[in-house]
């Protein structure tokens, strides 16, 4: 017989009970946690690494959450399957179940079921969120008595890997898990278990009474089993019954709701402002440091205009992409996220979606991938869609560099009604904008395409917690890194890419002579590959205000938004011979049309811009997510569409208005 | 009497909310059993969620519709 060197391991668990900050404890993994359920919403794998030769190697599989093992959303349905082995593949060797002390009597509920199911002796019970030790070794060997199987209690936020290592590799790992029973669930559940219903391992039930009265029964069951085990410390609930008599009051709830994110995007325009122009003064000096050094020609042309305008251009956001991900972390963790899904579910219920739909669209806030995922959270079908096809309307922080470049640069810094920046409030209004188109085109869809009643809303609400700033840096730290790792490959590669089209072919001797250098650096631009493109579209882009530079650097924003600017930067800085403008803030501003001499740039030219970026779907990888999260191309080509029709007309009408 | 007529910081006992079965099946899963305690918390204004407390450690809110549909008696009734 071959020597056994893997085992796999499944936490399940309900939601947010810190399975995730188990898992990224034991395999040192980078999954994402907060203080609200439904945050993991797919199968998250890793090893445990070991330091002992010879020992088996341990695979770690994190699941989404569930109450009990009869699914009632996608998400549910990857952890039922997971646990039954549907697919066949490799089985596990045992179920790390994780249960919450805060909330013991109902986690344990599933423990219950789970163990039915599969057995006792092919689980282990792990007591999360035991921060104060007070399950001491006389309860843990009670309760192991109990339920058959080992117990340990611990707190993930400060166990120590080892020890919950060394408890893993103390079970038997040796047999893989084979259920002894069949699970009995409703016939709306298998909608949820694709390939369900022709298993052996699942019996579907047409009398739904017969399974809420086996949940039932499960949690009558654990209250048996805790019986006499005293209650957790109720201190943090006593908190967080008195946070939330403030924050869910029915008159100041929607206040700090507002003044919570106004103050986030505050924060973020004008806090990161001072960090931002310190890199920027970085990068030009850098720029202009390096440019001194090399002679004169392409070589100097391609490192100071192509990659020092292209990327550099990019990497000067690196502040506010970071205190974005940090602000949203702590809000995140704290256990807010929640209340004001329930703040807002009045305004969501009013545009047919569930209150739940506020989730992914606060996950969309920082990128529309994570909400699209997490969409799956939401068991209505019809409803899941109108959420999913809405989403990428949410300013996501690829639009970020865009704003601040351009309100930065085009919007007076004053102060209007009274006590508000004209920036800051430009900078909110387009994230309400977006916000609120979402709800406006979901609502339509509602109406028509995906009609139906609303699902049923029903949120669990987690108890408070300070937020760690640790958990908070290492996120920013993490998007920031994979910020500057876009920036280093595929922004450099395409500002490459960008230089060469606008500085190939050369124009001939002819059209250069008796013209001023400007005049030659402007023409060798129209004549470039870039040149001729940014031509043939410029018809389509003239009435909203742009000159063909734009134009190009929207079309390459359709790969991915940010490159926009870095389009910008590389284009702007071939054309800028006198070199007075160091900045591509400065470049913008000091743009003029040939025929007129005009700035290019007014602020209805920008408003135009603006208004595009918000609605317009310029984002290959949200493109390539939907695919795969709805099956075929279908719906993100509708998406496509409706989101650049959208873009499009806004964009005249902000053009118009304002002009 | 049903639990969206509840005053907020009053404590009722659930009877009987297996009317719906959605609504009961998410409740149960959540480890609501008929004749537990619940305390309500707070009302969102214009019609909008309630928040519910049950046990010591639960917390949760539900639509008025749903809240409807669940039955509840004073807590000093017999169930």
């Amino acid at each position: 017989m071959l020597q056994q060197t893997t085992a796999t391991l499944l936490l399940i668990g309900f939601p947010n009970v810190g399975k995730s900050t188990f898992f990224n404890l034991l395999t040192g993994g980078n999954r994402k946690v907060s203080n609200y359920s439904g945050v993991t919403v797919d199968m998250g794998k890793a090893d445990i690494k070991s330091e002992k030769d010879g020992d088996i190697r341990l695979k770690l599989v994190d699941l989404p959450g569930i109450y009990n093992l009869v699914p009632s959303s996608l998400d549910e349905g990857v952890s039922v399957k997971a646990l039954l082995n549907l697919e066949g593949k490799d089985g596990a060797q045992k179920v790390l179940l994780l249960l919450d002390w805060q909330r013991i009597e109902a986690s344990m509920s599933l423990a219950l079921a789970v163990k039915d199911i599969v057995g006792a002796e092919n689980i282990a019970i792990v007591i999360n969120k035991d921060d104060l030790g007070e399950i001491d070794s006389t309860r843990r060997v009670e309760l192991e008595k109990k339920l058959g199987c080992r117990v340990l209690p611990l707190s993930a936020l400060n166990a120590s890997p080892k020890t919950v290592e060394a408890f893993i590799r103390g079970l038997d790992l040796s047999s893989q898990i084979e259920p002894v029973k069949k699970l009995q669930i409703t016939k709306e559940a298998l909608e949820f278990l694709p390939a369900g219903d022709h298993s052996d391992k699942i019996e579907v039930m047409n009398d739904t009474k017969q399974i809420t009265d086996l949940i039932n029964w499960y949690h009558s069951k654990a209250r048996d089993v805790l019986g006499s085990l005293s209650q957790p410390n109720d201190a943090k609930a006593i908190l967080t019954q008195k946070i939330d008599r403030v924050v869910l009051n029915p008159w100041l709830g929607g206040i700090i709701f507002a003044a919570i994110f106004y103050f986030i995007f505050d924060a973020i325009y004008s806090w990161a402002g001072p960090a931002m122009d310190l890199c920027e003064t970085v990068v030009v000096g850098l720029g202009e440091f390096i440019g001194n050094y090399l002679p004169e020609g392409h070589f100097k042309s391609l490192i100071v205009d192509g990659i020092f305008g292209g990327v550099g251009g990019i990497v000067v956001f690196l502040p506010q992409i970071m205190a974005l991900f940090f602000l949203f972390s702590l809000l995140e963790q704290s256990g807010y996220i929640a209340r004001a899904a329930v703040v807002t579910d009045r305004i969501m219920g009013a545009f047919g979606l569930n209150g739940k739909a506020f989730l992914p669209y606060m996950s969309g806030f920082a990128c529309a991938i994570p909400g699209i995922m997490a969409t799956r959270t939401i068991p209505n079908p019809r409803e899941r869609y109108a959420t999913l096809m809405t989403l990428p309307l949410i300013t996501c922080s690829a639009r970020l560099p865009v704003y601040i470049l351009l309100i930065g640069t085009f919007v007076p810094d004053k102060t209007v009604f009274g006590i508000f920046n004209a920036q800051t409030l430009s900078f909110f209004f387009l994230y309400f904008l977006g916000s609120f188109a979402a709800l406006i085109i979901a609502k339509v869809l509602r109406l028509s395409y995906f009609k139906g009643e609303t699902g049923n809303f029903i949120i669990d609400l987690p108890l408070y917690q300070r937020p760690s700033l640790k958990t908070a840096f290492n996120q920013a730290w993490k998007k920031g890194k994979a910020f500057l790792t876009k920036a280093g490959t595929i922004i450099l590669g395409l500002s490459i890419i960008i230089w060469l089209l606008s500085t190939f072919p050369k124009p001939t001797p002819e059209l250069l002579e008796g013209k001023t250098e400007a005049q030659q650096a402007s023409i060798a631009l129209e004549q470039s590959m870039l040149g001729t493109m940014g031509r043939t579209i410029e018809p389509v882009i003239k009435p909203l205000g742009m000159d063909w530079k734009i134009g190009v650097g929207m079309l390459v924003a359709f790969g991915a938004r940010e490159l926009f600017v870095s389009a910008m930067g590389t284009i702007y800085s071939l054309g800028d011979v006198d070199e007075e403008s160091s900045t591509l803030r400065e470049k913008l501003v000091a743009e003029t049309w040939p025929e007129t001499g005009k700035p290019v740039f007014t602020l209805a030219t920008a408003w135009a811009i603006l208004i595009f970026f918000v609605f317009s779907l310029q984002c290959t990888s949200t493109l390539a997510i939907l695919k795969r999260e709805t099956g075929n191309w279908k719906i993100p080509m509708i998406m496509f569409t409706y989101m650049g029709l959208l873009a499009y007309g806004g964009a005249y009408i902000a053009y118009n208005l304002l002009s | 009497m049903t639990l969206n007529e509840i005053k907020v910081g009053d404590t009722v006992l659930l009877a009987d909310f297996s009317e719906s079965q959605p609504v009961y099946f998410k409740l149960i899963s959540l480890g609501l059993l008929p004749g537990d305690p619940v305390i309500v918390m707070g009302r969102a204004p214009f019609g909008g969620p309630i928040s519910i407390k049950h046990g010591s450690e639960t917390f949760f809110a539900l639509r008025r519709s749903e809240a409807r549909q669940i039955h509840v008696k004073n807590k000093d009734a017999k169930i």
